[in-house]
């Protein structure tokens, strides 16, 4: 049992916050044991300040825990709430990279053993990322999607900002896979313009259909235009100067084409938003 | 004051037609759907929660239209829904969970959203879970925890597919507790396979069968449908649609009976069966 009491001005300050470091640690440790003090304390709190400092606990302990690259998004400035729908977006999780890292691999190991193969590469490259985008926004993969159809957040831009976070992830990854392509010409990045018209392209047709269908279709398109010409070995058609211009005018079109319509159409979601 | 009004809506996937010409108002209370499996119940709900639109027919939610982008944007800051299989990421906690779907539903500031998830956790008795991974929960509490999302905002409008499935009946009157406070000046439309459920809950009722509201009404209205026509007799009588041996040896017969036959009041499952011709037995023989 303690024999000693917090003077009255102690009992003031600490309550008000205006103690000092030492003093209000000391004050604490001893109003744990003392319900004297304790009952003398309580007349000078501040209501509102208790409820303040409750609050704030209670907030701290219930807080989500951020996942890493939550964090890291958070520090590179993105807004928490927009940091945690980029986290639950399924394609950003291991497994799918790391198929996608592995598809690449090969095609880049196979354009090593065989520079034909090459092109076979500039192929297959976009197509990591497009599915990506599909996969983010496929039912089986995402368990609130059900939810998130009847929530009020804006479809397009939950679209956009899935579909920026799949390419922040996977182009590295394609460029990596790139970085080990034999020799070291422009061919190697040859396939960015494309990925960006692709994606873009696919983007503007969710006002028609799902994420996915758009995906497919325009991955169809792609494959079937493109890798004839690769196999007949005709670069230039595929991936010339010609072609990167006509995949830069793609992805500004439909680009231009979500800003102007981002208030007047909506963004299928799901199969039946 | 009617709240939801759909008019002559149709909807059809692929080949097959889940909803032919459905009618349906409801206001502020409990309305109950009831159907066999694949009636298109959850087709209509689905309608109702703005996730699907009509093929034909129009639907009225709030007052407002939800085919037009910005009035269905408006009516969802005003919904609240519980889907039948309500999915969870299941490596969130609780807490994580309903703040995420708060996120969805644009409660953009921090505090004010962990307040708002606080609150709904406490209305649906999950504070003693609130740091649990969603994976480590039973059915029920999960169940609890899709219905503490949909009422995230107090919404105005509240669509509940099939809330009691699966629940022990410790856990389906703490549902029904919990729903019959939520319909306290807001619109609830939920789906059941549950008569008792319906009953206890709902002042309005709507039979869907085969795409089409058989009967709308009151519970007391559908019920008086099958007066006179439920007797208990000792052996199964052949006018009978259905009949079951109950506790005491008689058997409760629910169809036209014959002259002279000991009549008792009808349940609302009596009615239901009834309305249904018995073809509601012939997809959940028991």
């Amino acid at each position: 049992m303690t024999v000693w009491h917090l003077d009255p001005e102690t009992i003031r300050r600490y309550a008000q916050g205006a103690a000092p470091p030492d003093v209000a640690a000391s004050a604490e440790a001893h109003l744990m044991k003392c319900a004297a003090c304790r009952g003398a304390i309580s007349s000078h709190v501040d209501a509102r300040r208790v409820e303040s400092i409750w609050q704030e606990v209670a907030d701290r302990v219930d807080a989500p825990r951020r996942s890493r690259p939550e964090r890291m998004l958070i520090r590179l400035g993105v807004g928490e709430a927009t940091a945690r729908l980029v986290a639950v977006t399924p394609t950003l999780r291991g497994p799918w990279l790391l198929a996608v890292a592995g598809v690449l691999a090969l095609a880049a190991w196979a354009a090593q053993v065989d520079e034909r193969f090459l092109l076979m590469f500039l192929v297959v490259a976009p197509l990591g990322p497009l599915a990506g985008v599909a996969v983010a926004f496929a039912g089986g993969l995402d368990p609130t999607r059900e939810i998130g159809l009847a929530a009020p957040y804006s479809g397009l831009r939950l679209l956009l900002i899935r579909t920026a976070a799949v390419l922040a992830v996977t182009a590295p990854i394609v460029a990596a896979a790139g970085l080990a392509l034999p020799g070291s010409t422009w061919t190697a990045a040859a396939w960015l313009l494309p990925t960006a018209g692709l994606t873009c392209a696919a983007l503007a047709l969710t006002a028609r259909m799902t994420p996915v269908v758009a995906v497919g279709a325009v991955a169809t398109a792609w494959v079937l235009v493109t890798a004839p010409a690769a196999v007949a070995g005709h670069l230039d058609l595929a991936f010339g100067m010609g072609a990167q211009i006509f995949w830069l005018a793609v992805a500004m079109g439909g680009g231009l084409w979500l800003a102007v319509t981002r208030n007047t159409v909506t963004i299928k979601l799901g199969r039946s938003a | 004051m009617t709240t939801v009004r759909v008019h002559g809506a149709t909807k059809s996937f692929g080949r097959t037609r889940a909803l032919d010409g459905v009618d349906l108002e409801a206001g502020p209370g409990v309305t109950g759907l009831l159907g066999p499996n694949g009636a298109g119940k959850t087709t209509l709900l689905r309608m109702i929660a703005t996730v699907l639109a009509p093929d034909q027919g129009t639907v009225t939610l709030l007052g407002r239209d939800p085919s037009r982008p910005d009035d269905r944007t408006w009516i969802r800051e005003r919904l609240g829904y519980l889907p039948q299989d309500a999915g969870f990421h299941r490596g969130f906690t609780v807490f994580e969970f309903i703040d995420y779907v708060a996120i969805l539903k644009e409660m953009t500031d921090r505090r004010a959203r962990h307040d708002e998830v606080r609150r709904v956790i406490a209305v649906t008795g999950l504070q003693a879970v609130t740091g649990k991974r969603i994976r480590a929960l039973s059915g029920g509490m999960r169940r609890r925890v899709g219905l503490a999302q949909a009422l995230l905002g107090d919404p105005d409008l509240l669509v509940l597919d099939e809330p009691t499935v699966g629940l022990d009946p410790e856990q389906r009157l703490r549902f029904r507790e919990m729903i019959s406070h939520a319909g306290e000046g807001r619109t609830v439309i939920m789906s059941s396979h549950q008569t008792e459920d319906i009953t206890a809950l709902c002042a309005r009722i709507a039979v869907i069968h085969q795409g089409r509201a058989r009967f709308t009404g009151t519970p007391a209205e559908l019920m008086a449908q099958a007066a006179g026509r439920v007797w208990t007799d000792t052996e199964r009588s052949p006018a009978a649609i259905t009949a079951w041996r109950t506790g005491d040896g008689a058997y409760r017969n629910v169809g036209d009976p014959p002259a002279g036959a000991e009549l008792i009041p009808p349940t609302l499952e009596d009615a239901y069966l009834l309305l249904m011709g018995g073809s509601e037995l012939e997809v959940t023989p028991s």
